[in-house]
């Protein structure tokens, strides 16, 4: 079931066009050619491909190239060559009609109508072609008009490239890496946990070092076993020990939850929007996505308690510790320690727990399809979590809810190494190894913390929150006043050390723990404390009725209600989910406003007092004016318009489903004439 | 005050029915005329005013006491325990009797007594005319005129005496049309929209029955369809569900018959009835009320009780309507079985969407008074103002104001007014304090004199306005006459928490955004403000003398800069209806009631204010 989708393939396809209907355009006369990165490839092509705009079931598209490299499928159509037609929010290595090889999640063919799944070899070539992405767009390329052998060549190299297993070396990360010419070193301010002084340097900045040190002890990788990561502070005080794997649900049940949750926003046509949209809440309900993004912040709320209230060091436990061990200990840090809320801090997060702690986003994430058995968007969850958090703190986040969506696009960018091995031993040995017949020595990667390698500044400014309250710095004055509890809250979070498990630096004092534990799931019997469930809930509500400090601890509420649909993610292609000049992007653009008129007045403030200093207004010029901002905006599609009066199809349905008269007793009271 | 047999309990103890420790508030408990106040021995104080009560129960005796819960119209639930199980009988039983009014003159706004003066009385009631309304909008004009038909309700009972009907439309054919149609209620116009020349008409159901016909009725129509010279055709929305019209058939009643009446375009939209909205509504809070929800429950709760399906029909309904005036310039005559409860939504949030008139503050109590309270929306039957039939409770009104804080979540620059606003509403829509929502139709209350006896809630309204104000508002972002076009998808309907957890202390929300924006808009006034101040004193010292002006600066000015880098307007929670003991312009109600504001005011006290807000705000009431 992994990986394979929970829900089949629908049972029929609606087709959209008959080739008398169809109008042709002239075929494109210009070439169109593809822009190529270094080190890509020109795999195959097609022409005369008919792309769909696949919103409203009519039969409007355009005409296109459909190429195929070793990087991306792309799709060029006159649009493209022209260039004039430059979407607002760009991203300059995939671009609207690109779609990585990584980020394909499936491809269907359609056969006289029917949809079938295609994998492997082909024996018939499809009319049609249905591309579902990781990112949530679905392309829909009409191949009737098209030549043979140019379908076959295409579908196949398509079907190939991006859907049969693969070897690391062979993706694209290393042709990039081989060719584009002296990278930049984009390590900006995030931490990368690749040395001993990154280590070093956070234990200082946790307050850490004075109950731990930083240790090389797994120089070559000799321990490898990976089993657990602790949260811990001084070594001698009480430990708790929480089994992730019998407290929180399986990977299996988050893989099983997330591939239900996206068939819901993977919309073939509006008429199957809207028959997902009748029953909505079930739909969502019978996921369980939701359910499970509420049990893991609530089981970081536990862990902050112990760590907040009860002075308890605890000990997460999971068979390998890089899966669920990850999620938590990113949340509860993200929950205690303000750092990690701003850009720089939730980046060097992402670098200390997942990837230089052992992640397999290789595996997790299948992008050798090798076996869809690993797969789990356990990162994914992460992110999802944290999104909640942004939503209902919106101040207390320097990044936005587009960071974390670009972000997890991001996730199947192959230019980027961070993403793209299971742990940093991998890398290493993969980078400087065996110098096959690399002539430059070792492989230097991109990493996705340079923001700028996909988005031009001004793009990149939607992802700062202009809500976000710096953390005032206090002055030396008030230190004396506030050291106690300034240490008291920052000592307790922050003074993580984790065992990296393949380059760790372990304490010495839990070395001894390390062999005890190995090997056996010892969660049950020191779990049997099992605390009450109310205290979590106490916990939160005593933390609820003092003031929220934007730069201490932060509970999420847990509440049904509470947990939402990140809409922007996951409904954004959808026009049908589109509001014109509404959505939350109107605040948004609100606040921008509202701050550039404090920062001219500040200015003219200063200017008053003869010294005009004038500081530097990070406007984000696309908002400005933005009174019809499209409610999806940055991702925002094309306009639909509905000419007649009409009730949504869904209201239809409804309207058909004409039940006998007995369901309807309530009407019957009408009937005795008093009623409406 | 004969109900009431005790009036002072002591050691009751209050408790939070969502926090699963047991804690508990211990306090006082006394029983007034008007409300049931409980007194913390914090000095904090709960006033629930007794039109309030929807329900009191009283549980089994436990080993603290005998537990007292206690159900309010506005989604308030209190649980006392009382000591002696003794009390604890008295004081359900005063309540019981205390919560049931029998007639009017019994209802609070009878005595309630806000301080003013007969001329401010009769000025407050003068403050919303629907005679400048319907100017505004266009009419009398060519095709429309005011019709004196129901002079003296003689036609109809439940609607107004000022009607305005097609010219076309004589007295006979009003007349012949109103007996054919179900309580008189003859179709009259609800909005006209100049620009396209399209009307909203209203009216209730035909007596058609199986075939019955009526030539009046039919002209009527047709002089509807006339005056509108961009459009011959109209339609005509029936908003009930197909099968409950066709079941009214059986009772004489039922729907118009395309074939009987030229140019018309029939059409069912399936809005529900008023009990299965009641115990939709029901089922909500069932689910809401749950402890710990987790998130398939309140998913599987919130489609079962099909509430939110219900607020997604009635918008459904209003978007088909206005897209027929505004895109085909047809004119659309809306009814449903009595033309009081679908009808008004629907053609209250049909104008709304229409006319951006009615997304401002004084627009929308307009709206409220023409669509509502003078076409009769049976709101003391609805609201159950006196003890009558529990059959007529409805939460009609409520899915109104539901559906308009859906827009105003879907549109947060469209509307002048915030949710604070419509919570208000809501709130003295059933605390009888005001005698705007009293009684069920106008006749009605002319005949009881409400407008001498009791007070308008609007300029009390007005004067506070401040408070209900959309910091995000942008009058730009619709001018006059901009449609507004809600997307109704299910993902965009969402589940009302500050109304259905307003007072529920634990479910808040930490923080507002709203708040936050607000507090920076009164930074920058207030920073203006300085620049003003600035300039005027450089003006002064130039003219004094040109070298002092260097040295003397900062002292005068705030440390503004500062102020943006540490952001001290996100440090301090505003209320959502912010709060001042000083001014009390509505007493009488719940002074202190736990509710939002009052928990945000105590976060404002623990830190001191960096911005501070001029102006003084009037206490929430009830």
């Amino acid at each position: 079931m992994l990986g394979s989708g929970a829900k089949a393939a629908k049972p029929s396809f609606v087709s959209y066009i008959s080739p008398e209907e169809i109008h042709i355009k002239e075929p494109i006369e210009k070439e169109v050619n593809p822009r190529l990165l270094p080190g890509e490839l020109l795999l195959c092509e097609a022409n005369t491909v008919y792309k769909y705009i696949q919103e409203d079931g009519s039969n409007r598209g355009t005409y296109g190239k459909l190429v195929c490299t070793n990087f991306k499928i792309a799709f060029l159509d006159e649009d493209s060559a022209s260039d004039d037609n430059e979407p607002q929010f760009k991203n300059k290595i995939v671009g609207e009609n690109d779609i990585t090889l990584q980020c394909v999640d499936q491809i269907y063919g359609v056969y006289d109508e029917k949809k079938k799944l295609l994998t492997g070899q082909l024996r018939k070539y499809p009319e049609k072609l249905i591309i579902y992405c990781k990112d949530l767009r679905v392309f829909h390329f009409c191949l009737r008009y098209t030549k043979e052998e140019e379908v076959k060549r295409i579908v196949s190299g398509i079907v190939h490239h991006s859907q049969t297993p693969k070897l690391l070396k062979r993706l694209f990360l290393f042709s990039y890496a081989s060719a584009a010419p002296n990278n930049t070193d984009g390590r900006n301010q995030t931490v990368m946990f690749d040395t001993l002084e990154d280590w070093r340097d956070e234990l200082e900045r946790t307050k850490g070092n004075v109950k731990y040190k930083a240790v090389v002890t797994n120089e070559g990788y000799r321990v490898s076993e990976k089993i657990y990561k602790t949260i811990s502070k001084p070594p001698y005080e009480l430990l708790k020990t929480d089994d992730l794997s019998s407290s929180l649900p399986s990977l299996q049940d988050i893989q099983t939850a997330y591939t239900r949750f996206k068939q819901l926003f993977l919309i073939d046509n509006s008429t199957d929007f809207w028959a997902t949209d009748v029953k909505w809440f079930s739909l969502l309900e019978s996921t369980n996505w939701l359910e499970i993004i509420r049990r893991f912040l609530k089981k970081a709320i536990e862990v902050a308690e112990c760590l907040e209230r009860q002075h308890t060091n605890v000990l997460l436990i999971e068979e390998s510790a890089t899966d669920l061990c990850c999620v938590i200990s990113s949340l509860v840090q993200v929950m205690m320690d303000s750092y990690s809320r701003t850009k720089s801090g939730f980046q060097s997060l992402i670098q200390k727990e997942w990837v230089t702690g052992g992640h397999g986003f290789l595996d997790r994430c299948n992008h050798l399809h090798k076996t869809d058995k690993e797969e789990a968007p356990v990162f994914l969850l992460l992110l999802n979590c944290v999104w909640q958090l942004v939503q209902q703190y919106p101040p207390a986040f320097e990044f936005t809810e587009t960071y974390l969506t670009v972000l997890s696009d991001s996730l199947y960018v192959p230019i980027f190494s961070t993403f793209f091995f299971n742990s940093q031993h991998q890398k290493d040995t993969n980078t400087t190894g065996e110098s096959l017949k690399i002539q430059s020595g070792p492989f230097k990667f991109l990493t996705v913390w340079d923001w700028s390698v996909q988005f031009e500044p001004k793009a990149q400014a939607l992802l700062s929150n202009p809500l976000y309250a710096e953390k005032p710095k206090p002055d030396k004055s008030q230190r004396k006043t506030t050291r106690f509890k300034h240490q008291r809250q920052l000592s307790l979070p922050l003074t993580q050390t984790k065992s990296s498990p393949k380059r760790g630096f372990f304490r010495e004092e839990t070395d001894h723990l390390i062999k005890n534990l190995l090997g056996k799931r010892i969660g049950k019997f020191i779990n049997s404390s099992d605390e009450p469930h109310n205290s979590f809930r106490e916990f939160y509500d005593s933390w609820h009725s003092k003031p929220v400090d934007y730069h201490g601890l932060l509970l999420p509420c847990i509440d049904g209600p509470e947990i939402k649909v990140w809409a922007q993610r996951y409904l954004r292609w959808i026009p049908e989910a589109q509001l014109h000049g509404g959505g939350t992007i109107a605040t948004a653009a609100k606040i921008l406003d509202l701050m550039e008129e404090v920062q001219s007045l500040q200015v003219k403030m200063d200017e008053e007092h003869s010294q005009a200093i004038s500081r530097d207004v990070q406007a984000v010029p696309m908002l400005r004016n933005s009174a019809r901002l499209s409610s999806l905006f940055p991702f925002a599609l094309h306009q639909r318009q509905s000419i007649k009066p009409a009730l949504p199809t869904s209201t239809w349905k409804d309207l058909e489903d004409e039940d006998d008269l007995v369901k309807r007793d309530d009407e019957f009271v009408d009937l005795t004439g008093d009623m409406l | 005050m004969e109900h009431i047999r005790t009036t002072k309990v002591e050691q009751v103890k209050l408790l939070d029915r969502f926090s699963t420790s047991n804690k508990s508030l211990t306090g006082t408990l006394y029983l007034t005329a008007t409300h049931l106040l409980f007194i913390e021995s914090s000095q904090r104080e709960t006033w629930i005013l007794h039109h309030h009560i929807a329900a009191v129960e009283k549980l089994p005796l436990t080993t603290s006491g005998c537990p007292l819960v206690i159900q309010c119209k506005n989604f308030r639930i209190v649980h006392f325990v009382v000591p002696r199980e003794r009390d604890c009988h008295d004081i359900y039983n005063s309540l019981l009797q205390l919560s049931r009014t029998a007639q009017y003159d019994e209802l609070y706004a009878f005595s309630y007594n806000p301080k003013q003066n007969s001329s401010e009385q009769v000025k407050g009631w003068q403050l919303i005319d629907l005679a400048e309304e319907y100017k505004r909008m266009g009419v009398p004009n060519a095709n429309w005129q005011l019709s004196d038909a129901n002079r003296d309700y003689k036609i109809c009972e439940t609607y107004p005496k000022e009607l305005y009907v097609p010219r076309t439309a004589s007295k006979p054919i009003i007349v012949g049309s109103s007996k054919f149609r179900s309580k008189g209620r003859f179709p009259v116009l609800s909005y006209y929209h100049k620009d396209k020349e399209a009307a909203i008409c209203r009216c209730s159901q035909p007596l058609s029955g199986f075939s019955a016909r009526c030539l009046e009725d039919e002209h009527m129509l047709q002089a509807i369809s006339k005056a509108n010279p961009s459009n011959r055709f109209m339609y005509v929305m029936d908003t009930r569900p197909k099968l409950n019209a066709m079941a009214n058939r059986a009772a004489g009643k039922g729907y118009e018959n395309e074939d009987n009446y030229s140019n018309i375009r029939f059409q069912f939209v399936g809005i529900e009835n008023i009990h299965v909205m009641r115990s939709s509504l029901q089922k909500l809070l069932e689910v809401s009320g749950t402890k710990g929800l987790s998130v398939n429950d309140f998913l599987s709760g919130l489609e079962n009780s099909g509430w939110l399906r219900h607020i997604k029909a009635v918008l459904d309904a209003a978007v088909f309507l206005v897209k027929a005036i505004a895109v085909e310039s047809a004119s659309v005559l809306v009814h449903c079985s009595d033309g009081w409860d679908r009808t008004s939504q629907v053609c209250s949030l049909g104008a709304l969407l229409l006319d951006s008139y009615y997304r401002t503050i004084k627009g929308f109590m307009v709206l409220i008074e023409k669509d509502w309270i003078s076409f009769g929306h049976k709101f003391s039957d609805r609201c159950c103002q006196l003890d009558g039939d529990p059959k007529e409770i409805s939460p009609v009104f409520t899915q109104f104001l539901e559906s308009v804080w859906n827009l105003t979540e879907q549109f947060p620059q469209g509307f002048e007014y915030n949710e604070a606003f419509l919570l208000q509403i809501h709130e003295h829509v059933h605390s009888c304090q005001f005698g705007n929502f009293l009684g069920n139709c106008q006749k009605e209350r002319e005949e009881l004199k409400f407008k001498e006896k009791t007070y308008s809630l609007w300029p009390f309204l007005l004067q506070e306005q401040k408070k209900y104000q959309n910091p995000l508002y942008n009058p730009d972002f619709s001018p006059e006459l901009t449609l507004l076009e809600p997307n109704t998808v299910s993902f965009n309907f969402k589940f009302w928490r500050n109304m259905y957890h307003q007072f529920d202390r634990s479910m808040h929300p930490r923080q507002s955004v709203l708040d936050l924006i607000m507090n920076m808009s009164e930074q920058n006034k207030q920073m203006e403000k300085d620049i003003k101040e600035l300039e005027a004193k450089i003006k002064r010292k130039n003219s004094q003398s040109d070298a002092v002006l260097v040295k003397e600066p900062l002292q005068s000015a705030p440390p503004a800069p500062m102020a943006l880098k540490t952001s001290p307007c996100f440090k301090k929670e505003q209320p959502l209806m912010p709060v001042n003991d000083s001014v009390r312009t509505i007493e009488g109600s719940n002074t202190a009631d736990n509710r939002y504001s009052e928990f945000m005011e105590e976060f404002s006290k623990a830190e001191p204010a960096v911005v501070s807000l001029e102006y003084g705000m009037a206490r929430m009431t009830c």
